[in-house]
C-alpha cells in the first residue's frame, strides 16, 4: 500500500514508535553517520552520507559479543539471546538486501544461529531509497537498485516535502496505520524517481561471465597485479555489509568465550597451528575476497555476494577500488584451467 | 548434529575417563570422554558417523578440531587423539582423568558409509591423521558391519614406530584373517619387521587392485599430495578415492567463514571428500 508521510511530521512518528521499539536511526557521530538509537532531542543525519559507514549488519552481529559465560570449576553457559523489539529507519536498499543474503548463513537449516535469529525476529527495517544515488555504489550493476525491496518491511521515497510510503510487509503496515493514503499522481511521480534514480547510474563492469574469468583464472598473475598496493589493513571487509566472518577467542579475564568480527584479508585468519598457511600473502588473500564475493556466493545461493554499496571503494586508505580490478578481470583468457 | 533451537556455539558436558600417551616421545596423547549427562550420549551416538570431528573446549584456552578416533560400539565414551602444538592442545594435554572437557559435535559428514557398502576398501594413513580411519577400521571390525564391505587393506606410515598410534589394536590386527595390515616406517629401525619407506612409495609397492575397490586416505598434505596421484596410477577413479581435509577452523557450522575451500566449508560440507569433488574446487589448501 502507498501512504504519504509528510517531512514535518516525521518526528512525530519516529516518537511515537519509540514507545514500542528501541529506534535506530543514523545520526552523526565523530564525522561519520551511525545507525543509532533515538534519544530525546535527536538529530537524523541523512544529508551527508548515503549509507553510514559501518553497516548496519553490526545491529545484529555485533564487532564482539560473548557467546559464553565461564561459571565456577570449568562450567559455562550460553548468553541468552535478546529479544526487545527494534526498528531500524532509514536503511539504504543495498544494506538491506546484504542482510537477506546473511540471513543464509545464519538461519541456514541445520545449524541456526540464535542470537542472530533473535535480532532479525525483533526488528523492524524501514528503508530509504536513494533518488540521488552515491558516487561509489553501483548496485545497478550487480542486481540490486536505489529502490531495492530485499530485506525491508518498508520504504520510502523522497519527494521533497513529502515521503512516499510503500509498505511491503505486515510489519510495515502496522508501522504507518495512521497515514493517508498516496494518490495515484504520487504514486507516478515515485516511480519516475525510482527509475531515474536507477537509470542515472552507469553500469561499472558487466557481471555475465566473470565468475568464469575468476574461476578459469584462479593461478594467473592478475591477483598479484591487483593486490600489488593492498596493505592488507581489512577495512573493505570489515565494513562490507555481506562480510560475515568471526573469530571465537576465550577471554579469560572476563570469563567469557567472544566472537569477534574477524577478515580473510589477515594472515592469522587461516594460519594453521603447523605453521601451514593456505593463503600466505595479500596476493591469495585478495583472490579470496573477490572470488568469495563474484563466485562462491553464486555457487552457494546464485547471487553475486557484493550489493555495491561502494564502501570497500570509499574507504581502502589506498584506493583500491573492486569496480576496476572487476573491468581487469574481465580481460583475462577464458579457459585457462586453474593448476 | 542439527541444533533444533540449542546454540551451535554451546559445548556438551564431558569429562575425562581416560588420558594416555599414544607416542613414545609424549607428542600424541589419547583421551575418552564421557558424558555428564545420559541423554547427550544417546543424541551423540544417534548422530555419528565415522570421519565426523568434534571440536573440544579447555574453558578458557579455547577450542580445537579432532578427529573421532572411536566407534560407537566401544560404549558410551569418545576418543580423541590430541598433537601438541599451540594452546588448546597443550592445555588438553594436562587434562587428568576427571577433569571437565567441553565438546561440540559430532560435526562434518563423514565417510560416506552406505555408499561403500559392497566395495574393498583400501584405508591409508599417515601420522596422527590416522585418528578418524582408526575410528572407521574399528567400526568396521563390529561382526554387524564386517559383513557389509568387501576386502579391507590398511596402510598405515609413521616417522618412527614410537609414533605409530594405537599400537596393541594394530598389533593384533595383523592376526586376523579378515584383513591385510601394512605399517611403514620413513626410516629403518632395528627389529622393525614390517615396509620401509614414505606412504606413496609403500602404496605403489602394495598396488592395492581399485577392481570394485574405494581408497581413503588420510595424512599430513605431503603425503596426501603424492599418495592420490599414485592411487590414480594404479587405476583408482577420482570417484573412488576420498580424503578428509583440514584447515583452520572455529565456529565448524559453516558461519565464521574460515574453513571455505572455494564454495565449500569444510566443517560442514566435509572434511570428507572424494578427488572427483576435490578436483572441481580451487586449489585453496
Ligand atoms: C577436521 C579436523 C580434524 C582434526 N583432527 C585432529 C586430530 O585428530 N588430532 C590432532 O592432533 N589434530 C587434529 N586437527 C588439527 C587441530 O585442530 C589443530 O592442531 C589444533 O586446533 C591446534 O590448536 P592449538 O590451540 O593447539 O594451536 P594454536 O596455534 O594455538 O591455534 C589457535 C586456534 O586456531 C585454530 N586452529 C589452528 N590450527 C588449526 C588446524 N590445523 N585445524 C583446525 N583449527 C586450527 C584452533 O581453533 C586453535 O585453537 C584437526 C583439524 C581439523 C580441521
Ligand atoms: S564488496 Fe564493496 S561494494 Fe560490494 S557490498 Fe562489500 S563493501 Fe559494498
Ligand atoms: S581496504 Fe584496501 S588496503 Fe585495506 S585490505 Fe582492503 S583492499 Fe587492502
Ligand atoms: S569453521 Fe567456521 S565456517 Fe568452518
Amino acid at each position: 500500500m502507498n501512504l504519504i508521510l509528510k517531512k514535518d511530521h516525521l518526528n512525530h512518528l519516529l516518537n511515537a514508535w519509540r514507545q514500542e521499539y528501541e529506534v535506530y536511526a543514523p545520526q552523526s557521530l565523530q564525522n561519520f553517520t551511525h545507525f543509532l538509537p533515538l534519544q530525546d532531542g535527536f538529530e537524523l543525519a541523512f544529508d551527508k552520507a548515503h549509507n553510514t559507514r559501518i553497516p548496519p549488519k553490526a545491529l545484529f552481529l555485533p564487532t564482539s559479543e560473548a557467546l559464553l559465560k565461564f561459571t565456577r570449576f570449568g562450567g559455562y553457559e550460553e548468553v541468552p539471546s535478546e529479544t526487545a523489539p527494534r526498528l531500524i529507519f532509514g536503511i539504504r536498499p543495498c544494506d538491506a538486501h546484504a542482510m537477506t543474503m546473511l540471513d543464509t548463513v545464519f538461519e541456514q537449516e541445520r545449524y541456526t544461529d540464535p542470537l542472530w535469529k533473535a535480532r532479525r525476529e525483533a526488528t523492524v527495517v524501514v528503508g530509504l531509497g536513494c533518488h540521488e544515488p552515491c558516487q561509489t555504489g553501483f548496485c545497478t550493476t550487480v542486481g540490486s537498485g536505489p529502490f531495492n525491496h530485499a530485506g525491508l518491511d518498508a520504504i520510502l521515497t523522497d519527494l521533497g516535502e513529502i515521503f512516499l510510503v510503500e509498505t511491503l510487509t505486515e510489519k510495515g503496515e502496522h508501522l504507518f496505520t495512521q497515514l493517508e493514503t498516496a494518490s495515484e499522481d504520487q504514486s507516478m511521480h515515485a516511480s519516475e524517481v525510482q527509475q531515474a534514480a536507477a537509470a542515472s547510474m552507469p553500469i561499472a563492469f558487466e557481471t555475465e561471465g566473470l565468475k568464469q574469468k575468476l574461476d578459469q583464472n584462479f593461478a594467473s598473475p592478475y591477483w598479484e597485479e591487483v593486490s600489488r598496493s593492498c596493505l592488507g589493513c581489512g577495512v573493505c571487509t570489515f565494513l562490507c555489509p555481506t562480510c560475515f566472518c568471526f573469530d571465537i577467542v576465550d577471554e579469560a579475564q572476563r570469563g567469557e568465550r567472544v566472537r569477534n568480527w574477524d577478515t580473510c584479508m589477515f594472515r592469522t585468519y587461516s594460519l594453521e597451528a603447523s605453521g601451514h598457511n593456505p593463503r600466505p600473502s595479500r596476493v591469495e588473500r585478495t583472490r579470496q575476497r573477490l572470488s568469495h564475493k563474484y563466485s562462491y556466493w553464486l555457487d552457494q545461493i546464485n547471487q553475486i555476494g557484493c550489493t555495491g554499496c561502494g564502501r570497500c571503494v570509499r574507504y581502502c586508505p589506498v584506493g583500491l577500488d573492486i569496480r576496476a580490478m572487476l573491468r581487469k578481470a574481465h580481460q583475462l583468457p577464458s579457459e585457462v584451467l586453474h593448476a | 548434529m542439527p541444533n533444533e533451537g540449542r546454540s551451535p556455539y554451546l559445548p556438551i558436558p564431558m569429562h575425562v575417563l581416560h588420558a594416555y600417551y599414544e607416542s613414545t616421545d609424549n607428542s600424541l596423547k589419547t583421551l575418552e570422554l564421557s558424558f555428564d549427562d545420559p541423554q547427550d550420549a544417546r543424541e551423540f551416538f544417534a548422530a555419528f558417523n565415522p570421519g565426523q570431528f568434534c571440536l573440544l573446549s579447555v574453558i578458557g584456552k579455547g577450542e580445537s578440531a579432532l578427529g573421532v578416533a572411536s566407534a560407537a560400539w566401544e560404549g558410551d565414551f569418545v576418543r580423541f587423539t590430541a598433537q601438541k602444538l599451540g594452546s588448546v592442545t597443550t592445555a588438553l594435554h594436562a587434562l587428568k582423568p576427571g577433569d571437565p572437557v567441553g565438546m561440540r559435535g559430532p560435526l562434518g559428514n563423514g565417510f560416506p558409509l552406505a555408499e561403500w557398502k559392497g566395495k574393498n576398501l583400501v584405508i591409508i594413513g599417515g601420522g596422527c591423521a590416522f585418528s578418524t580411519l582408526y575410528a572407521l577400521t574399528k567400526h568396521l571390525h563390529h561382526p554387524s558391519h564386517r559383513g557389509d564391505y568387501g576386502k579391507l587393506t590398511v596402510i598405515y606410515g609413521t616417522r618412527t614406530s614410537g609414533l605409530c598410534m594405537y599400537k596393541q589394536d594394530i598389533a593384533a590386527w595383523h592376526q586376523r584373517d579378515d584383513m591385510e595390515v601394512h605399517q611403514a616406517i620413513d626410516v629403518p629401525e632395528q627389529n622393525w619387521l614390517h615396509h620401509v619407506g614414505y606412504v606413496p612409495d609403500v602404496v605403489k609397492e602394495v598396488r592395492p587392485s581399485p577392481v570394485n575397490s574405494v581408497a581413503v586416505v588420510c595424512g599430513p598434505p605431503i603425503m596426501t599430495k603424492f599418495t592420490l596421484p599414485a592411487l590414480v596410477e594404479l587405476g583408482f577413479a577420482p570417484e573412488t578415492i576420498f580424503t578428509s581435509l583440514e584447515k583452520r577452523m572455529k565456529c565448524g557450522v559453516g558461519k565464521c567463514g574460515r574453513c571455505n575451500l572455494g564454495p565449500k566449508y569444510i566443517c560442514k560440507d566435509g572434511p570428507v571428500f572424494s578427488l572427483a569433488e576435490l578436483n572441481a574446487l580451487p586449489a585453496d589448501l
